[in-house]
């Protein structure tokens, strides 16, 4: 291969996932993003929660109600993009904004909390500048700095990773970037061991979405829409790269969340075509929804990445998966929340940041079948229709293995009252064998966020536990930390920490006992 | 590989000679972070030369030094040029990249050009080169 050749096709993915023009959404000038939101939020004063955060870190002891469960110690780590407005600049997007890394401590003598903007190299060289300087998922500031790999614009705002003992926060376009556990001070891009030449892995995109197996194996993927690339990541539980695949993909699209078996991986491909546009255009904005295309169904063979198929579905968009599991036969199930199409991420989470309410098709939670022999799969809805629902999870001792109870947070969109806010605003348990679902409806005033069930340190695997999940207090301007037991989910919190300031609404956390 | 640029190195040495009416080109690539291995640039007289479909019309290798380095050729005739500039820190002759294609050797283009979703287009990278030119390039990191 030719110097010249090699240059071209490293530089041809130099950008990838990258946009460097401004942005197309600025039908009214930037300013007016920040201006119209403030006049939203005298409207609809729940909007507190994308206003975004002021100062780069936050600590508090949490003022406790209700009984905390004894045996309920470890850490609550959450991450989820917060720091909405740079220099006056507003960002476009809820999922632009630089990530704030928090730590909920639950000790015998109480709950505290700390929480810190990561110092990305992106955030870092924007305070040395004094100006918004890079663009963004879905929306770029004006004069923007060029983009020379995806580290640099590395907001590492989506979910949060405790593995071999180094706790990352996670994007999904680039690098892990590893923070100091008790501090949560940034130490900076983390790249895995692997026998490869040094800083091969460096900005390798890693899924915000790992899936870790009960022994600590980990398995992820990412997505390169340049190269038109789907890579494969297989970590040991020590932490060290076992194998890595690449897969051609095209056309590319964006993928949020993946499966993994006992045997196989699992990855929808939903046709939000990856086709650059031209200049003005955000990365978000030069993905293009193709409803009449398949959303095509990748399985590929855990042991040996080459051997893999696709399947099709209809369109659809699925932000999360629960669990998948396989049996004996091949046959593989897992469980996703399904919307239509992505209109949620198209438009509402853009327009949420001038406060604007926009409609979108909400997803609703399937059980998905795939028969790996006869190379077919199927779908069908898990409830009744009108139930919107979203971050599901599980007890994590089952990762990759059957499961017999879902947790998810959900919304009743046939009730007839609904809560002021647009966002979810219940947490419900479901159990496959008896068909059960318990709920939690949310006061009006709190918009609940993901929950995550957290087990009994002395209990089998989906035996007793807590549901552990965080809410914004909109009207008392407070985020809340409330535990449930989890087997009464419905009777409402346990106890309740709370915080004397809000955080910023975010996204994905990880439970790491004591 | 080396190979390639001793063969293109050749042809700038044949370009030398053979144009009378030629004009200078200065050009100084700055963010040269360690003097490791050599810097590489490559000037492109064509598109098809900058999209690596023919050879470029010169090239020239140097022992990299720290802070700012400065290449001056009176061997050109007048037109649209544009540079590819790399750091090859481990003097292998190559951009190495990851493992998905991205650089992780620093780079740049005339005109500090720089490329949506991939490297700039010529149209964005080409200069005239009319009497006297300079390009500073900046190298990326």
């Amino acid at each position: 291969m030719t110097t010249r050749r090699l240059f071209l096709q490293s530089l041809a993915v130099a950008g990838a996932g990258l946009a460097t023009r401004t942005s197309a959404a600025g039908d009214t000038g930037r300013g007016d993003w920040a201006n119209q939101f403030a006049a939203a939020r005298e409207q609809h004063p729940w909007l507190l929660g994308y206003q975004g955060i002021q100062e780069k870190s936050l600590s508090s002891r949490a003022t406790l109600s209700g009984e905390w469960p004894a045996d309920l110690t470890g850490t609550l780590f959450r991450n989820g993009p917060a720091q909405h407005e740079v220099a006056g600049f507003r960002y476009q997007h809820w999922f632009d904004g630089d990530g704030m890394l928090q730590a909920f401590r639950m000790q015998p003598d109480g709950v505290t909390h700390n929480a810190k903007l990561v110092a990305t190299h992106k955030l870092l060289a924007e305070e040395k500048a004094g100006r918004a300087l890079y663009p963004a998922f879905g929306s770029t500031p004006p004069q923007p700095a060029p983009v020379t790999s995806p580290d640099a614009v590395n907001v590492a705002n989506i979910s949060v990773l405790h593995h071999h003992n180094k706790l990352l926060a996670l994007w999904e376009a680039g690098s892990p970037w590893e923070m100091n556990t008790k501090t949560l001070d940034t130490r900076g891009p983390y790249e895995f061991t692997a026998d490869l030449p040094p800083n091969s892995l460096s900005g390798v995109p890693f899924s915000a979405h790992p899936r870790v197996e009960p022994d600590g194996t980990l398995w992820n993927f990412g997505y390169v829409s340049n190269a038109k690339l789907l890579v494969l990541w297989h970590i040991n539980p020590a932490g060290r790269v076992v194998k890595m695949g690449r897969i051609p993909m095209d056309p590319i699209t964006m993928v949020h969340d993946f499966i993994v078996t006992q045997n196989h991986i699992v990855v929808l491909v939903p046709p939000l075509h990856f086709e650059p546009a031209g200049d003005g255009l955000s990365f978000l904005d030069n993905h293009h929804w193709r409803p009449a295309d398949a959303t095509r169904v990748l399985v590929v063979e855990k042991d040996n990445f080459n051997n893999h198929f696709f399947l099709e579905l209809p369109a659809q968009w699925v932000f999360h998966f629960g669990n998948g599991w396989e049996d004996k036969h091949g046959i593989i199930r897992f469980d996703g929340a399904r919307a239509p199409d992505p209109s949620l991420m198209l438009t509402s989470f853009r327009d949420i940041m001038r406060g604007q309410i926009s409609p979108a098709r909400h997803a609703e939670h399937h059980q998905y079948r795939i028969d790996t022999k006869q190379r077919r799969v199927a779908e069908m809805p898990l409830f009744a229709q009108g139930l919107s629902a979203e971050f599901p999870s599980i007890d994590p001792r089952v990762s990759c293995r059957r499961n017999q109870r879902l947790l998810f947070m959900c919304r009743d969109m046939t009730a007839a009252r609904q809560p002021a806010h647009t966002g979810l605003n219940a947490v419900a348990t479901f159990d496959y064998a008896s068909g059960q679902r318990h709920t939690y409806v949310y006061p009006d005033s709190q918009i609940p966020e993901e929950h995550l069930f957290v087990p009994h340190p002395a209990s089998a695997p989906e035996t007793r536990g807590w549901i552990l999940g965080t809410a914004l207090d909109w009207q008392q301007g407070r985020t809340l930390l409330n535990v449930f037991d989890g087997a009464r989910v419905e009777e409402g919190p346990l106890a309740t920490a709370t915080l004397p300031y809000v955080v910023p609404l975010g996204l994905h956390g990880k439970f790491v006992g004591a | 590989m080396k190979t390639l640029f001793s063969l293109v190195a050749g042809l700038y040495a044949i370009l030398v000679t053979q144009f009378i009416a030629a004009d200078t080109l200065r050009v100084v690539i700055e963010n040269v972070a360690s003097s490791e291995g050599n810097i590489m640039l490559e000037i492109l007289s064509t598109e098809a030369e900058f999209n690596g479909e023919s050879p470029a019309v010169a090239a020239i290798i140097q022992r990299a030094q720290t802070g700012k380095m400065t290449f001056t050729t009176d061997a050109l005739p007048p037109g649209e040029y544009a540079i590819r500039v790399m750091h090859d820190k481990n003097g292998n002759g190559e951009l190495d990249s990851n493992f998905v294609g991205i650089p992780k050797e620093p780079w740049a283009f005339s005109n500090n050009a720089t490329g949506k979703f991939g490297p700039p287009k010529w149209q964005a990278a080409k200069f005239a080169l009319d009497g006297e030119s300079t390009q500073a390039i900046a190298l990326n990191q």
